[in-house]
This record gives structure tokens, sequence and C-alpha cells, in this order.
């Protein structure tokens, strides 16, 4: 018995190591000075060098912080967009029935299949005819689009998950004289909370992580995300910073790492004590 | 690729449309974004790739240009070479290129050639844009089509970089410029021997050194829009390397990949796999940053008068700039300005005006910059002719020798098979 | 029959049958109009956003797929080519097949693999215990590495000649590989390298896990199951609408993994093409070579073989997925 109880501690245990052990690596790293950052290839540095740290926040004529308020600042709009508008999208899809559904279903699903390389210049030349590009606040083209629910892969997931949800709870609320809209008030958007903590999760640390649209519409040093900022240490062809820019990418995982440590508590709380008994 | 030479009708009309509502925000832009010219400022939009040591030099450079030019102020975007290119070419789709941009040779041809760069000819007539205290090959080395399609903004050249603590260390003696290939590959597997470290990467992947291999066998990489060589040459460069690998001069060939990559941070004399890289010589000071070993440059072997003043990066202005004259202007300054040049010092490569040149390498106390100058003028005199700049589809015929270089190095394909699998795609890629 | 699971076989499908027909054998037509409306009221947003922001850009890129299009040149010198990028991809471009064989490789193995160890995982996970919280995040931080500049050195270190791997494999005597770098194994450790980033379907096995309702395993266990009947007969059938989204976007994530190839490879799909995915290949056209029109076309032929695929994991879904609002 004792060892049936201890095989659930112990594989996670074992499990964790195996796959953290290259971000341990990665955090070691960040302590090395830059003629063994290259070559020394074990975890721990010869030479303790937490000057990575600091020399990586100062690099830039901007501290990095800044670029960590931008990529917040982003993500957090992106997460709330797309929270909004993509449940509202989901209901429809999950819940309404309506002329074309199936249709614009097939259509949504199709939107995630094209490679987005394709799509890079005739986004910009649309922005760009809108007028969205550069200015002084030149984060649009990254988040107006969020407020559409143009992330079909988040209107899927909702969708799925709204199905899982029994419809005799919507049935009960019609009965009851509920409207579609208040169904999607008072029976979906408190049973979403899965879906929703899902969206949010994955929103940010995507947003987060996104390299090139932030590249293509960010043309000023101040207003760089951390990502973009994360590749200014690394120039191929001349001056690299490997250690700095470790330091500064241990230091970007914090805060998405503690967003979802804040946030994978909702979805452990879940629903099954009090949504499904009502 | 063909093209249908009598589309019809209806498609000319779609791609009229298309092209009118691209051309819709340049005709919005027109309305609201210039009252600059009544006032006479003028904002340029400056855009280069580097990292935060270049982004300081640069923006002092303009801030200088500043101060004389009041009525002049710019708009600076710099960011690593991680998708720099792709965000100038999505700009330029736009039309929204800034009106000076930085790039390399790799990329010269492909801009020019599209006709995104201005032509600078006339300023360099007129006397606007001075080259005259310019090597002539790096002039050479910026003319696309007849068109001075960028200024030059360093020179630099081919360098055979070693690991001189671990050759001494070992007491080996160290190589030295004019040695023919076949002395270098036998120097390497005695030095090999001795050090326990393989002697030297396996250059057959790298364009720049078949490419003074070539004009030492008095052929080009390119005549023109066409291949200098021939695949015979091809397999002749491969064959010589497979034997310098059979004789174990190089390391293995999961090594020389890592090798064959361009960055600096993984050229093998600063992982420590090898003993000497084929880079260029204005790399030694970032080289010598990544290693504690000494490091010490000299040419590529064989006759060194074959190798060539490359311009390392260039200034190009848009073509569809506003400020035309201005940006001219300021290219010129940052070429021939005395003080301007002391600032950017050799960052961008060795300075292309040669009377700053003398200036920056009499005042410069970095020890690897003053090597680097040093090892570039010695070399520069014996210069012979330079070619042209590659043309377009360069980049993948590059791509196209690693690809075959590699085959042949992981033994997957003899040399007269990779020589011959290469020669076929690098014409298919010019003559594209 | 859900009109979802029909119409994305068939794209236009004959909705207003499948709707009205669903609903009177449900017996509630009093909904319909209602709903009509509010159907659309609620799907506005995305409509606006498909009609602007998608569509337009997606029609050009079709466009641009019949003409020569290079990015650089002026929009007027674009000329139509009609089929001919269409053709050249299908008899004239040897990379094409090859990045095919390669991609085809990597979802087939990756995609299973990667689901599989999620749903392990999230399984573990799914009790509460000390700590519980924690383990979640840790497993969860591969993932948010994402394509970053610092996963390629980390990667390359783990899995070069002198790296962690192979310093685990030699405590048993066996001699490792440059695998990295070796053409014979890059594409392995790529495919490695995307199963260590199981954070994603992890978290939504995980979501998925919480939505089964408590009773169920209850009653189970009154009944005397064990934990690996209730795994099969509970958990399994009630996770399986996550388990089909997770498949669905995995396999479309596996077809289109471009990141982790571009990233470890410098952007090449070296060692020689081993690692040269489909979308990579794309790009390389597009970016480097700046054949846009070309790779527009890359982009719809990728597009239908997927939608393919798609449509035929939405088909068999029918057979095995549970949606507990009554419909399947």
């Amino acid at each position: 018995m004792t060892l049936q109880r201890l095989a659930r501690p112990l594989t996670l245990v074992l499990l964790s190591a195996v796959v953290l052990y290259p971000l341990v690596w990665m955090l070691g790293s960040s302590f090395k000075s830059p003629a063994e950052v290259l070559n020394n290839v074990s975890v721990l540095p010869d030479e303790w060098t937490p000057g990575n740290y600091t020399d990586g926040w100062n690099n830039f004529d901007v501290s990095f912080g800044r670029f960590f308020v931008n990529s917040a600042l982003v993500a957090g709009l992106t997460v709330v967009a797309n929270c909004i508008s993509c449940l509202l999208a989901a209901y429809a899809f999950a819940r309404l029935k309506f002329r074309l559904r199936g249709f614009w279903f097939a259509i949504m699903i199709g939107t995630l299949l094209l490679p987005g390389h394709v799509l890079i210049v005739p986004q910009f030349v649309m922005f760009k005819t809108f007028g969205w590009v550069g200015g002084d606040w030149p984060y649009a083209p990254l988040i107006v689009p969020q407020l559409l629910a143009t992330e079909a892969f988040f209107v899927f997931l909702m969708v799925q998950f709204m199905r899982g949800v029994p419809r005799e709870l919507d049935e009960a609320a019609t009965i009851d004289g509920c409207s579609p809209y208040g169904v999607f008030r008072h029976v979906i958007l408190p049973l979403s909370r899965p879906a929703l903590v899902s969206t949010a999760i994955f929103s940010f640390i995507w947003t987060w992580n996104d390299f090139f649209r932030q590249l293509v519409y960010l043309s000023d040093l101040e207003k760089y995300t951390a990502p973009v900022a994360l590749t200014l240490f690394i120039d191929s062809s001349g001056q690299t910073s490997v250690g700095p820019m470790f330091a500064m990418s241990v230091l970007s995982l914090a805060p998405v790492f503690l967003f979802f440590v804040a946030f994978q508590r909702m979805l452990v709380e879940g629903i099954n004590t009090s949504g499904l008994k009502g | 690729m063909t093209t249908a030479s009598h589309p019809l009708p209806r498609r000319r009309l779609l791609r009229g449309l298309v092209a009118g509502m691209l051309a819709l925000p340049l005709a919005l832009g027109a309305c609201g974004g210039e009252e600059s010219a009544d006032d006479g400022k003028v904002e340029l939009s400056f855009f280069w790739w580097g990292a935060e040591a270049r982004a300081q030099l640069t923006e002092q450079a303009l801030a200088l240009y500043t101060t004389k030019h009041p009525e002049v102020t710019f708009k600076k975007t710099w960011q690593a070479n991680q998708g720099y290119f792709d965000k100038l070419a999505t700009l330029t789709a736009g039309n929204d290129a800034p009106d000076i941009f930085q790039i390399d040779d790799n990329y010269l041809a492909e801009y020019a050639t599209r006709n995104v760069t201005l032509d600078l000819t006339e300023y360099q007539k007129s006397g606007k844009i001075d080259t005259s205290k310019f090597p002539e090959g790096l002039v050479t080395y910026a003319t696309v089509d007849g068109k001075l399609a960028g200024l030059p903004m360093g020179e630099n050249t081919q360098g055979l970089v070693f690991n001189k603590a671990k050759l001494e260390a070992a007491k080996v003696p160290l190589p030295t410029t004019g040695q023919t290939w076949e002395e270098h590959i036998a120097w390497a597997k005695n030095a090999a021997a001795k050090t326990g470290v393989a002697g030297t990467q396996d250059p057959s992947a790298d364009y720049k050194a078949f490419w003074v291999w070539l004009r030492q066998n008095g052929k080009e990489f390119y005549n023109g829009n066409q291949l200098g060589f021939t695949q015979a040459d091809v397999q002749a460069w491969f064959e010589l390397w497979k034997g310098a690998r059979d004789a174990k001069a190089t390391p293995t060939p999961d090594v020389i990949h890592e090798g064959n990559a361009t960055d600096v941070s993984k050229q093998l004399v600063v992982t420590g796999k090898a003993l000497t890289s084929w880079v260029w010589a204005n790399q030694m000071p970032e080289l010598q940053k990544n290693t504690k070993d000494a490091l010490e440059v000299i040419a590529y072997p064989g006759d060194a008068s074959k190798q060539w003043p490359r311009a390392s990066m260039y200034f190009s202005v848009y073509k569809g700039s506003e400020h035309k004259d201005v940006a001219a202007d300021v290219l010129n300054f940052l070429a021939n300005d005395p003080e301007a040049g002391k600032i950017l010092g050799t960052d961008r490569g060795i300075p292309a005006n040669t009377e700053i040149r003398a200036q920056v390498a009499a005042s410069t106390e970095n020890p690897s910059m003053k090597q680097t100058i040093a090892v570039v003028q010695e070399l520069a005199k014996n210069f012979g002719p330079a070619p042209a700049v590659p043309p377009k589809g360069h980049s993948t015929v590059r791509t196209e020798l690693t690809k075959a270089a590699e085959e042949a190095q992981y033994g997957r394909a003899t040399p007269a098979k990779a020589a011959e699998q290469f020669f076929a795609a690098a014409q298919a890629a010019i003559s594209r | 029959m859900s009109p979802v699971a029909v119409s994305t076989a068939r794209p236009s499908p004959p909705a207003p049958q499948a709707g009205p027909a669903a609903s009177q054998r449900r017996g509630r037509p009093a909904r319909r109009s209602a709903d009509g409306v509010a159907g659309y009221v609620f799907l506005s947003p995305w409509l606006l956003g498909l009609l602007t922001i998608t569509a337009v850009p997606m029609l050009m890129s079709l466009y641009l797929s019949f003409t020569n299009y290079d990015v650089l040149s002026d929009w007027a010198s674009m000329e139509w080519v009609g089929l001919d990028n269409y053709r050249t991809m299908f008899t004239d471009d040897p990379s094409f097949w090859h990045a095919v064989r390669v991609t085809l490789v990597f979802a087939l193995v990756a995609t299973p693999l990667k689901l599989a160890a999620a749903l392990g995982v999230a399984v573990l996970l799914n009790r509460s215990f000390k700590g519980a919280g924690l383990f979640r995040g840790l497993f969860y931080l591969p993932s948010l590495l994402g394509g970053s500049v610092a996963l390629a050195i980390v990667w390359v270190n783990m899995f070069n000649r002198d790296g962690a791997f192979n310093q685990f494999l030699s405590w048993f005597g066996i001699e490792g590989k440059a695998w990295v770098n070796d053409p014979d194994f890059a594409l392995g450790s790529l495919i490695l390298l995307a199963v260590w980033q199981f954070g994603a379907p992890m978290v939504i096995f995980l979501a998925g896990l919480k939505q089964v309702p408590t009773e169920l395993y209850e009653a189970a266990s009154v009944d005397g199951a064990g934990s690996v009947r209730k795994f099969l007969s509970i958990t399994l059938p009630m996770l399986s609408p996550v388990i089909f989204f997770n498949l669905v976007l995995e396999t479309i994530n596996g077809f289109q993994g471009f990141t982790s190839a571009f990233v470890l490879s410098n952007g090449t799909g070296g060692p020689v093409d081993s690692t040269l995915m489909y979308t990579l290949h794309l790009y390389i056209k597009g970016w480097n070579e700046y054949q846009m029109g070309y790779a527009s076309a890359m982009a719809w032929v990728f597009l239908l073989a997927i939608g393919l695929v798609t449509a035929v994991v939405f088909r068999t879904g029918r057979f095995w997925v549970h949606y507990s609002d009554g419909e399947d």
C-alpha cells in the first residue's frame, strides 16, 4: 500500500527532474561569464557571474523593465479581448441555432489552417491602410484583431468546453423564462470558467512569447516588448551577449510562471462542486 | 518560373485593383503626414541591425549630424539581425521602407535589382557623396547593374583566426599568411595530433573560402549574372576537403556543421572545438571577447592578393524616400566626416574612407581593433581587383553550397555527386 | 447529428435543414427564431473580424498565389502567372516533396506522443495534493520558453555530443551522438522538443478533467469499479470533447510546426534539409528567395491538405466523441 501511495509523488518528482533539467541548465548558464557560457556544458558555472542580471537589465538605453511593462500591457489587453470576444462567438456556435451556422464554423476552423507567413505582408498593408501602423501607440495591430475574436483557436476551445455542459441546464433556464441572453449570462458564463481560464493563460503566454508580429509593428526601442528585446542581445554577425540574454530570459519566465500558478488554481477549483448541481 | 506574356484584360484589372488598394495608404499619407516640407524640418527614418554597442555609436553619430543641421532629426529603429530582413521586406511591401537602411552584400543586389534602393551615382558624380577616398574595389563592390546601390560603411576581408594560446602551449608553429591550401591542411593535421583539438574547420560549405580559392585558380564565383566556375571546380574543392577530413585535420561532421553557422558565437575557435575558423577579419574583437584563449588572425591560405576589400555593410536610401537629398547628405556625412568616423570606429568594418581609417587606427586603444586594422591594412597592400557584388539569388546559392558540402561532409554523397547537385541548384538560383 | 460535424466535412452544408431537424427532434421549436437573431448577435464580433481582418489578407494571399509577387518590387510590376506556381510545386521542386515527407514524419510521431504525455501528466496532477499547483506550473515551464533565442542554445547543449543527454547515456556505457547535428537524428531531437513542450494540451486536459462530475466517480466506486475501469469508462468518454479538441489542434500544430525547426536550424532546415518542415520551406521561398507568390501557393495547398485531414478527424469524431449537450 505504501508503495502505491508513493508511486504518484515519485513519478512526479522524477518526471519533473527530467523535464526541468534543460531549464535548470539555462538558469545555471545565466550565471556564466562570457568566456564560459559558450564552452562550459555543465550546469554550474566555474565562476559565478551574477552581473549578467544587472548587465542585462541595464544593457539598453531603456531598462529591461520597460520591455516587461510593454509586454504585460499587450498581453493583458489581449487576455481581456480574447476572453470576451471568443466567449460570445463560442456561445453562438455551441448553443444557438441560426442559418449557416455549420458553414461559419467550417470557415472558422479553416482560418486556423493557413500558414501565417503568407499573411504578414497582406496584413501589414491592410493595417497600414487603416492607419494603425506606427504612431504614438503602435500596439493597435496587435490588439484590435483580438477584440474581434480572430484567434479561432480560442473560439474552438470554448465551443468544445461549452458542449461539455449539459443542455438540461439551458433548458431549465429557458423554462424559467430566460432568453438566449439570459442563458448566456446565468448559465454559460458562470460555467465557462475553466475555458476562460485556459484562454486567459494561453493568450497571456502566447502573446508574451510572440516575436514576429511584435517585431514587425514595433519600431521604437521604448515600445519594444520582451521577446523582441531578448533578441537584441544576439547579433549573430557581431556582438553577442549570451549570458545577459539567458539572465533576461530567466527573468521573463518569472511573470508568466506566476501568472500560470495563480490562474491554474481557478482551473483546479473548477465547476464540479458548484455548477452541476444547480 | 515563366510568366504569362499576354495577361488577359480581366487579370490586368485584378492586378490594378490590388495595386490601387495598396497605393491608397500612400495617397492618404500624402495628405496628412508631410507638413515637414513647409517649415524646413525633416525627419528621416533610419533602420539598422546590430547590438547595443552599434546602437550607441550610430545614435551618437546621428546626433552629431542633428547638431550641425538642426532642421534634420532621425526616427531611429534598430534590432537584432534576426528578423531584420523580414521586417525590411514587409515595410518595403507596404511602401513604408525607412529613408535610410543598413544592408549587406547578401541582399544588396536583391533590393537593387528590384528598384528598392536609390541609385546614388548622380550624388557621387556631383560630389555630394564623396567616394574619392574609398578604395576602388569598395565602390565596385557597391555597384549593381552600373548603379551605386548603397554606400559602403565599412570594409573587411576574409581572415583565418587561430587559437594562438593553445598552439603555443603545445609548441606547434603558428600558421602564416602565404601557406598553400595543401600546406594549411598538413599544418592542421600536425596541430590536431599535437593538441588533441581539430586543426581547422572544414570550410567547404563557406562561400567566401570557396570564392578566394576560385580566384586563386583563375576563376570567379560570379561573372555578372552567371556562375564563374564549373562543376569540376566544385568537385575539386569538395575533394580537397574530403582529403582533409580523411587525414583528421578537421573535426567530425557534426562539429563542422556547428561551425558552418555564421554566428560569431558558434565559430569553432570560440567554442574550443577547432584551432582555426574562417571568418571576416573585422569579427576579431568579438571573437576574442567570447574566449579566454588569445586569438590571432592571418589571411586565408594561398595567394593573399586574391582576397579583396569587401564592403561589410552599406547604407542605402529608399527610392520612395521623400527626402532623398538630405538622406544622401547624411550618408556622405557618416562616411566622410572625421568626427563621425571617429565615433563609428570599426563597428561596421574598417572605415571605408582611407584617411579616416588611418586616424582611427592611430587613435584606438582597443588591441584587437588595432590588430584588425593592421591586418586588413597589411592585406590591402596586396589586394587585386575586387569582384562585383554578388547578384540576385546569392543567398540561395550560399544555402545550396552549405547543403551540398554537408552532404559530402556527412558522407551522404561523394564530392562528385555533391558538386553536381550544388552546380545545378546554383545555376537555377541565379537564373531565376 | 451535429450540424457542426456535418458541415465541417462538407463546406457548404444544408445547415438550415440540419438545424430545424435537430430542434424538432428535441421538440423546442419555440426557441428557434429568437436563437436565429441571437446567434448572429453573439457571432457579430467574430463575423466582423472575419470579414475585415481575417478574410482580406487570406483572399489576398490566394490571389498572390497566382502571381509572381516578390515582396520587394513595386506592386504594379506583379504579373499573373496562372497555375504556374502550383505546377512548379508538384513537378519542379524536389525540396517540396522532401518537406512533405519531413512534415509527415514529424506530425505523425510528435502529435500522438505529445498528447499521450500531456494526458498522462494531467491525470497524475488531477488530484488535490500539497504542491499540485506548483507541479502544474513546473510542467508548464518548458512551454513558456516558446521559440525564444534561449531555447535553441539550451536544446543544442542538451543534445550535442558532450551534452547532458549523452552524459546520461554514458552512465549506462552507451556512447551517444551529436543528436541535433546529425542528419539522421536532428528531426528526432525536434520531435523530442515538441513532446517536451506538452504544457498547452496538458492544461486543456486538466481543465477538462475538472469538468467531469465527481458524482460519476462516486457512483462507480459504489459499483466497485477500479481506477483503470473508471479511467476507461468515465474519464475518457467524459473527456472526449477535450481530447478531440487537442487532437485537432495538435494535428494542425504538428503539420504547421515551424518555430522549433526554424530556431534550431538557424532558419535553414539543416543539417542537409533533415528538418526542412513544410512551413519552413515555405518561409525560405517567400522570405529568403522573395518568391511570395510561390509561397502563397504552397500555403493554400497546405490549407487544402490539412483541411482534408481535419475533416476526416471531425468525421471520426462522431464515433467516439461524447458531448454532454446531447448532440453527438
